[in-house]
């Protein structure tokens, strides 16, 4: 196996764009954008993986950027879209079949709830489910941190608190959706959702693209001083004795790890590093208890503590494991297919230092963590 | 006259005199339980499993208000009124994601006992009311 580098990323703003921007357009722009980064031309891009969950003719880059003749693999995997992306990118380098890979991802969601498309052929199957009101991604969200809060004693106070803390540091980056500091009064009092989580504590679906070309190392030396290595790129789907979203039952007796735990678990043992090693983290805050919960999941404190690492700020920038420095998704909006190569974007520039005013003080190694229907999950270690 | 009633699928619970029961099945090697009924156990992933009816009373596990109108293919009432969802805890080892007859977060607390109850959820436009299972709690709170 050869070691894999990022030597470039791009982004295309998360928000609304209107009727005249389509959600490959910016696919593309990000892809632009990444090319630049890394100072490449697009003709040394061997293979690309394009991550859309609405999309699916990512290979449309080729007519816009050149048609050299590469494989373009479309991929959909709900939340976890883009982290499959990287992760097929990242195989293929590290098995040599290619030198220079691009992975990028887009989306144009609908206004509102996500609905899980086209239920009967998705493969979800739950058309009766989804007619009596059970196929709404929150309503798991909420029932999963209402029995946290139960078991471990997380407040409804912390919960706000991830959401101040997501909506200043995204005043700190001009890509995301939400660039206004909130006030603490402002999201505690925003109206509620899914009891116990309320509008401005729960991240909106959305449009936006990103993109990073991938590189065997020796080979990324040849045009970056900066690169930033791929020490692991993890996928994983639920295993049996999980509660996911959504789900029509669940076993009482068998409690396994979630599809998160099991994809940060992987990912550490190959890089022989423990989640105290990291120093910054972009974790799926699809709700502020989706934050605190996900650190848990991760490692960065034990089981049940996620609140306390919020009322210790240990979470914000300058604290001792920074998470979401970007904004996450409450701040940036989810436009999933891409929404896994901007934390893989916002980690690139931080460990590089050129997060700007957002910057996590010399950031070495950092892990973006993705979760999404019906249990997939994928994680990434980054270091430089 | 009133309506003929019909299940949301077939298949999901019994609805007799006796009172309603969720068709669950048992994995006979690992004893674990499914809901709906299913031929491979995801546990073994072997076909060992056989059809198992579920107790009526559980435990409230978690629980939710959902306020807002569900994307399609929700099917609820126009204009939308807000339920109550929940998870559901049976003896046989198995938790229920269902709907709740109680939509106030003040009347819900977890371990509360519920009860399967079945009632009315939309009407198919060919002169049918669709029900489907609910859970019920048993007391006030």
């Amino acid at each position: 196996m050869r070691e894999v580098a990022i030597i470039g990323v791009g982004i295309h703003k998360f928000g609304r764009f209107g009727e005249e921007k389509t959600g490959y357009e910016m696919g593309r722009d990000a892809v632009i954008d990444a090319l630049k980064d890394a100072g490449i031309e697009w003709k040394l891009i061997q293979a690309a993986y394009s991550g859309s969950v609405v999309g699916r003719f990512g290979d449309a880059i080729v007519q816009d950027l050149g048609l050299t003749g590469i494989p373009v693999i479309n991929v959909s995997n709900a939340c976890a879209t883009s982290g499959s992306a990287i992760t097929l990118g990242y195989q293929a380098v590290a098995a040599g079949f290619y030198d220079v890979v691009l992975a990028f991802g887009y989306e144009k969601m609908p206004r509102g709830f996500i609905a899980i498309a086209d239920p009967g052929i998705s493969g979800m199957g739950l058309i009766w489910f989804g007619a009596i009101g059970l196929l709404v991604n929150p309503l798991y969200f909420a029932m999963k941190i209402r029995r946290h809060m139960e078991d471990y004693g997380t407040t409804e106070d912390q919960l706000v608190k991830v959401s101040v803390k997501s909506h200043k540091n995204a005043s700190l980056n001009p890509n995301a959706m939400y660039q206004k500091a909130l006030t603490y009064e402002e999201i505690a009092n925003s109206r509620m959702v899914c009891d116990p989580i309320r509008l401005y504590e729960l991240c909106a679906p959305n449009e936006g693209g990103a993109a990073a070309i991938l590189c065997s190392m020796n080979v990324a030396r040849r045009y970056t001083r900066k690169p930033v290595r791929i020490a692991a790129s993890v996928f994983k789907t639920r295993l049996y004795g999980t509660a996911e979203v959504p789900h029509i039952y669940r076993s009482a007796n068998i409690k396994a790890p979630t599809p998160v735990m099991e994809a940060a678990k992987a990912a550490y043992e190959i890089v022989g590093i423990g989640p105290e090693d990291l120093d910054v983290a972009e974790l799926q805050d699809t709700h502020s208890g989706d934050e605190i919960m996900h650190c848990e999941e991760v490692g960065l404190c034990p089981p049940g503590e996620g609140g306390r690492l919020v009322d210790e700020g240990a979470t914000e920038i300058g604290g001792r494991i920074p998470v979401n420095p970007g904004g996450g998704l409450i701040s940036c909006g989810e436009a999933l297919g891409a929404s896994g190569l901007r934390q893989v974007h916002e980690i690139v520039l931080q460990l590089r230092g050129d997060a700007g005013p957002r910057q996590v003080k010399d950031a070495k190694v950092g892990l973006t963590q993705v979760y999404g229907a019906p249990g997939v999950s994928s994680v990434i270690i980054l270091k430089r | 006259m009133s309506k003929k009633q019909v299940p949301v699928r077939e298949g999901l619970f019994t609805w007799g005199a006796e009172g309603p029961q969720l068709i669950g099945s048992r994995c006979t090697r690992c004893r674990e339980v499914t809901f709906p009924e299913q031929q491979i156990c995801p546990n073994c992933c072997t076909q060992t499993m056989e059809r198992l009816l579920l107790s009526r009373r559980g435990k409230l596990y978690s629980f939710t208000i959902q306020r807002h109108q569900p994307p399609p293919p929700y099917r609820g009432p126009d204009p939308f009124t807000p339920y109550g969802a929940g998870e559901v805890e049976l003896p046989e080892g198995v938790i229920i994601t269902s709907v709740l007859t109680e939509s106030n977060p003040e009347a819900l607390k977890i371990g509360m006992e519920m009860e399967l109850v079945i009632e009315r959820f939309f009407d198919d436009g060919e002169g049918n009311e669709v029900v489907c299972y609910k859970f019920k709690p048993v007391s006030k709170y």
